[in-house]
């Protein structure tokens, strides 16, 4: 009796230790962003003050009015940005996830000679400095005509996105059982059908994963983009973003409303996609 | 006309390769020709003036260099394996709820939607000595009544920008490894229940083993990746005061860009470059062994 | 809106006359690419390209915007690909040392009588090697003091620092009594008696100014490193004690113009030396907490009796490459006229034509706070310097900073941060075969 009431105590612990840990690291992951959220509704002069002002005394859409005005008004060219971000990010996302998906399918399922080492080498790609590629890079695509186009951003976060997901995608299809797919030949499918019909399916969960992923950092990225986009064109809403400073002022409210503008598709699509990954529990009752 | 036939996974792999080459590959070996030259950038013609391994020698030779290389493998130890830890502790009390998962996952996501721009300007204003949210909390609180000097003190600089580091980046780990979670196959974790295992021996005799490739594969990803983390020191406080926060990214784009020296900051790169390469490795291999011991083909 | 069209048809007759040739559709058919400096204060300016394009029949095709650091980083990159056949860049007198080759001369192309409209010292200071690289914008920059009226208006106040200092508390004259006023307002972590740039290039101008105003020299004439000398250990003494005293915010070091911007508006800091661009953000009320409670006066002496005046412009430039450099230099022309520069100062930037400074003052007469504004930058513009004119400048900034930082901080002694930034200095310079 004692120990069953022990254990429960116990349990009962673990429970609320549980909450509060979580809570607690969700407040963390949380309110430096809902931060820059309130920012982008508050006036300047509440934002860094000093005493705080803790309870927002005002809240208004005067820097999200400002962004849609005109030129000279405080105006940002916002929806051009975010269509070219949307464009280069979808497009990019999609190439990569194919792309990758076919290399990490070739590493997961076939033995050739030399693949650790075609594997590093295309993982070590990712590892060069953005500084040592992005001037080259430039220099050949200044010279192939495709600066400050969609086309151009595009190849980069194709090839900045590829070797993590042939990584991501390996790494799932290898959890997925070689007798799986080979039982399926025997039934009678093709190995084509046996991949849609069997191996895909299970390893969605990777795919879902490594396409938050890509879409995320192409969504985000700012280093390549700001040297390789320059007008209207192609800038991206990260590069927008330093529309709002200047030589020596920064206009941080303004620059947070367009943050928001940044995060709510992404979270949207993120809230969307993400519960493939839930895909990934019907792996346990596949083996089992 | 016999048509070349290629082995299927080299058809597989063509676009993968094909994309890297013209995007990676041919610019590298246009930069790795100018860190042997005095290239500038503001003078085209430099790029013609062979000068050896100066670029190289000279980098080995700054004491700068050394601390700026030193520092980042500081950074990149501590900000890989807080990361690690705290998002293998997110994830696992994330699939421990029961409802209200999908709203919690994407809050776990939710730092992944700012743009390394934007969490470089966004710490630096919380971490602003003066009127920084931070600060002025620990004030209004009564925890202290000193401005605290997060991005100059010698220590605070560096805890900071690991701090805006891990805030954006654990969210990776967390999400890589509660796929992993779900992906575990649940009668070995019944078995070990039915063997009479305590949730701490199931979890690290049964659970944790299976994770590790997910944690592998999460570690390499993030050490390539975490060159971006460029953005957000660059704006934080671009490797000062006084170098404090020097790293090899933040040295290596001023030189480049600022002060034009493109050669000698390529050489710089490359020198870097070993330095991932060496993390690649690593990570592979343990990714490699964690594989070979859950029986999965290499 | 009538004004504002009327005196612009004025202006593009003026400049029709000036241009002699000048006549509609002179350049017919031609298209411009231009690359813009982006952000909301300077694009009011480029809704006026449309009079152009109409005026002379060209168009123009705007293909960059961004901040002057992006496209510094793009102009190099630009050099280093050779895609230089673009026309017209915005250009600053800090970083234009930095491209010998790629604007052109605008002496030929541009009249002597409509250069002379400029303030000469404009003029001399986008003048390098003998070439005119650029005609300066209305966006003038030096700094002047800016400071809490309030700190100045409380009798104990002054009683008590008379009784400490020896002298009556007044708006500061020198930098020495900047140091002594500083020092007395300060009650941390609440109130600081100043602020300063800590970082980059920043910290290196302010240390420059302070050099020259305490009688010294940052480079002798060769370019050579003259900064480890007496004026240059008083002037980083002056930061330095500054610091210790603890009469800065402590994250000093790492503010750039942004931060020390935000902090003045903040109410914290009671005196401020800044830019132009900020004094309409620091009496707005929606902005500042400062609003209504702000003065302003000339930039103070250093020891030497001399004023710290470091300052530069933005400015429109050619391209070498450029296949129509005429129209191109017409575009340049038009964007830094007269009726131009009415335009972007009447919101606040300080022009650099003769003749609209004294529209401005004009204009600003039935406004206090603007014409206090204007006098003080005025009275510190007359003795204003610019950068020194070497391709190196930014490079060797970026030797010298963390110098200065770890002399502030305390890692090092004045003595001997100085003479490693000045070695530093010395191998870049004879590195790159400057002497």
């Amino acid at each position: 009796m004692a120990s069953n009431a022990e254990h429960r105590l116990r349990k009962r612990l673990l429970r609320i230790a549980h909450l509060t840990g979580l809570f607690l690291a969700m407040s963390l992951i949380c309110l430096p962003g809902l931060w820059i959220v309130l920012n982008s509704f508050r006036p300047t002069v509440e934002i860094m003050a000093k005493p705080p002002v803790w309870i927002p005394n005002s809240l208004n859409l005067d820097h999200y009015r400002a962004m849609f005005g005109g030129v000279g008004e405080g105006g940002v060219p916002v929806l051009t940005y975010f269509r070219n971000s949307l464009i280069i990010s979808v497009t990019s996302t999609l190439v990569a996830l194919l792309v990758g998906m076919a290399g990490g399918y070739a590493f997961a399922r076939y033995r050739f000679k030399g693949k650790a080492a075609l594997f590093v080498g295309l993982m070590a790609t990712r590892a060069v400095p953005g500084v040592a590629l992005s001037l080259p890079l430039f220099i050949i695509m200044a010279r192939a005509g495709i600066i400050d186009t969609h086309f151009g951003l595009i190849l980069t976060y194709v090839a900045l996105n590829v070797p993590f997901t042939v990584w991501l995608i390996d790494g799932f299809f290898r959890q997925v059982p070689r007798e799986l797919a080979e039982a399926a030949e025997i039934d009678g499918c093709t190995r084509w059908q046996a991949f849609w019909k069997v191996e895909f399916p299970v390893a969605r969960a990777g795919i879902a994963s490594a396409g938050i992923f890509a879409f995320l950092t192409s969504w985000n990225e700012y280093a390549l983009a700001s040297q390789l986009t320059r007008s209207v064109n192609s800038k991206t809403m990260p590069v927008g973003l330093l529309d709002f400073t200047s030589q020596f002022t920064l206009n941080w409210g303004g620059m947070c409303a367009l943050a928001v503008l940044m995060i709510i598709p992404a979270l949207v699509l993120t809230f969307l996609v993400q519960k493939h990954l839930i895909a990934g529990l019907t792996f346990g009752g596949v083996k089992g | 006309m016999s048509r070349l036939k290629l082995p299927p996974w080299l058809v597989l792999l063509l676009p993968a390769i094909i994309i890297l080459m013209a995007v990676v590959l041919v610019p590298l070996v246009l930069s790795f020709y100018s860190s042997f030259t005095a290239y500038q950038l503001t003078r085209p013609d430099s790029l013609t003036k062979w000068i050896g391994t100066f670029n190289y020698r000279k980098a080995a030779g700054d004491a700068n260099f050394w601390w700026a290389f030193g520092r980042t493998v500081l950074l990149l130890t501590i900000a890989l394996n807080l990361e690690m830890l705290l998002g293998l502790g997110l994830a696992v009390m994330v699939s421990k709820v029961t409802t209200g998962q999908r709203l919690l996952r994407t809050a776990m996501m939710f730092p992944m939607m700012f743009s390394p721009v934007l969490v470089g300007f966004q710490f630096k204003f919380i971490f602003n000595d003066n009127v920084g949210l931070v600060n002025n909390a620990l004030q209004s609180l009564g925890l202290t009544d000193v401005a605290i000097p997060w991005l100059v003190d010698g220590h605070l600089a560096m805890f900071s920008i690991i701090f805006a580091e891990i805030w954006t980046s654990t969210s990776v780990f967390a999400i890589l490894i509660l796929a992993g979670l779900y992906a575990i196959p649940q009668d070995p974790v019944e078995a070990a229940k039915v063997d009479g295992c305590t949730p701490w021996q199931s979890f690290r005799f049964v659970t944790l083993p299976f994770l590790m490739p997910f944690i592998y594969i999460a570690m390499a990803i993030r050490s390539l990746d975490v060159a971006r983390a460029y953005d957000i020191v660059q704006i934080m406080t671009n490797g000062g005061p006084a170098r404090r926060t020097e790293l090899l990214w933040t040295l290596i784009g001023r030189t480049a860009y600022v002060d034009a020296r493109m050669g000698y900051a390529n050489a710089m790169g490359y020198i870097a470059i070993l330095l991932s390469i060496f993390f690649t490795i690593y990570f592979f291999r343990k990714l490699t062994a964690a594989r070979s011991e859950l029986g999965m083909g290499v | 809106m009538n004004r504002l069209a009327m005196t612009s048809c004025l202006a593009l007759a003026a400049m029709g006359m000036a241009t002699a040739a000048s006549a509609d559709g002179e350049f017919a058919g031609i298209t411009i690419e231009a690359k813009l400096i982006g952000g909301q204060q300077y694009e009011a300016l480029y809704a006026r390209i449309p009079e152009w394009e109409k005026a002379t029949g060209a168009t123009v095709k705007i293909i960059s915007q961004k901040n002057h650091f992006e496209l510094d980083k793009e102009f190099k990159s630009d050099i280093a690909a050779g895609t230089t056949d673009w026309c017209v860049g915005s250009n600053h007198s800090s970083f234009a040392a930095q491209y010998p080759s790629l604007y052109t001369d605008l002496t030929p192309l541009v009249p002597a009588g409509e250069v002379a409209e400029y303030v000469p010292a404009n003029i001399s200071a986008a003048t390098l090697d003998g070439k005119l690289v650029m005609l300066p914008r209305a966006q003038f920059d030096v700094s002047a003091l800016y400071y809490q009226k309030s700190l100045y208006t409380d009798p104990a106040k002054a009683e008590a620092f008379k009784a400490k200092y020896g002298y009556d508390l007044a708006v500061p004259e020198t930098w020495d009594q900047v140091r002594d006023q500083a020092e007395f307002f300060s009650n941390p972590p609440n109130f600081y008696g100043t602020q300063y740039a800590g970082k980059d290039e920043a910290i290196v101008g302010r240390f420059y100014e302070m050099v020259v105003a305490d009688g010294g020299k940052l480079f002798n004439d060769d370019f050579s490193p003259a900064f480890n000398s007496d004026a240059g250990k008083q002037a980083l003494q002056w930061f330095v004690d500054l610091y210790k005293a603890g009469a800065v915010p402590p994250g000093t070091t790492n503010y750039l113009w942004d931060d020390l911007g935000n902090g003045f508006a903040s109410g914290t800091i009671g005196l401020n030396l800044d830019w132009p661009g900020w004094a309409g953000f620091f009496n707005d009320a929606s902005a500042s907490k400062a609003a209504g409670n702000v003065g302003v006066a000339p930039a103070p002496k250093g020891s030497a009796g001399l004023r710290t005046g470091w300052s530069g412009f933005h400015g429109f430039s050619v391209t070498e490459d450029c296949a129509n450099k005429a129209a191109a230099a017409s575009l340049a022309l038009f964007l830094t006229s007269e009726d131009s520069q009415i335009l972007e100062s009447s919101t606040g930037p300080l022009p650099t034509r003769t003749k609209v400074w004294e529209h401005v003052a004009e204009a600003a007469k039935s406004d206090p706070y603007r014409s206090e504004v204007l006098a003080a930058f005025q009275e510190t513009a007359k003795t204003a310097f610019a950068v020194p004119a070497t391709p190196y400048w930014i490079e060797a900034t970026n030797l010298i900073y963390p110098e200065l930082q770890a002399a502030i901080l305390g890692d090092k002694s004045v003595d001997d941060a100085l003479a490693t930034a000045s070695d530093a200095v010395d191998n870049l310079m004879r590195e790159n075969g400057v002497y």
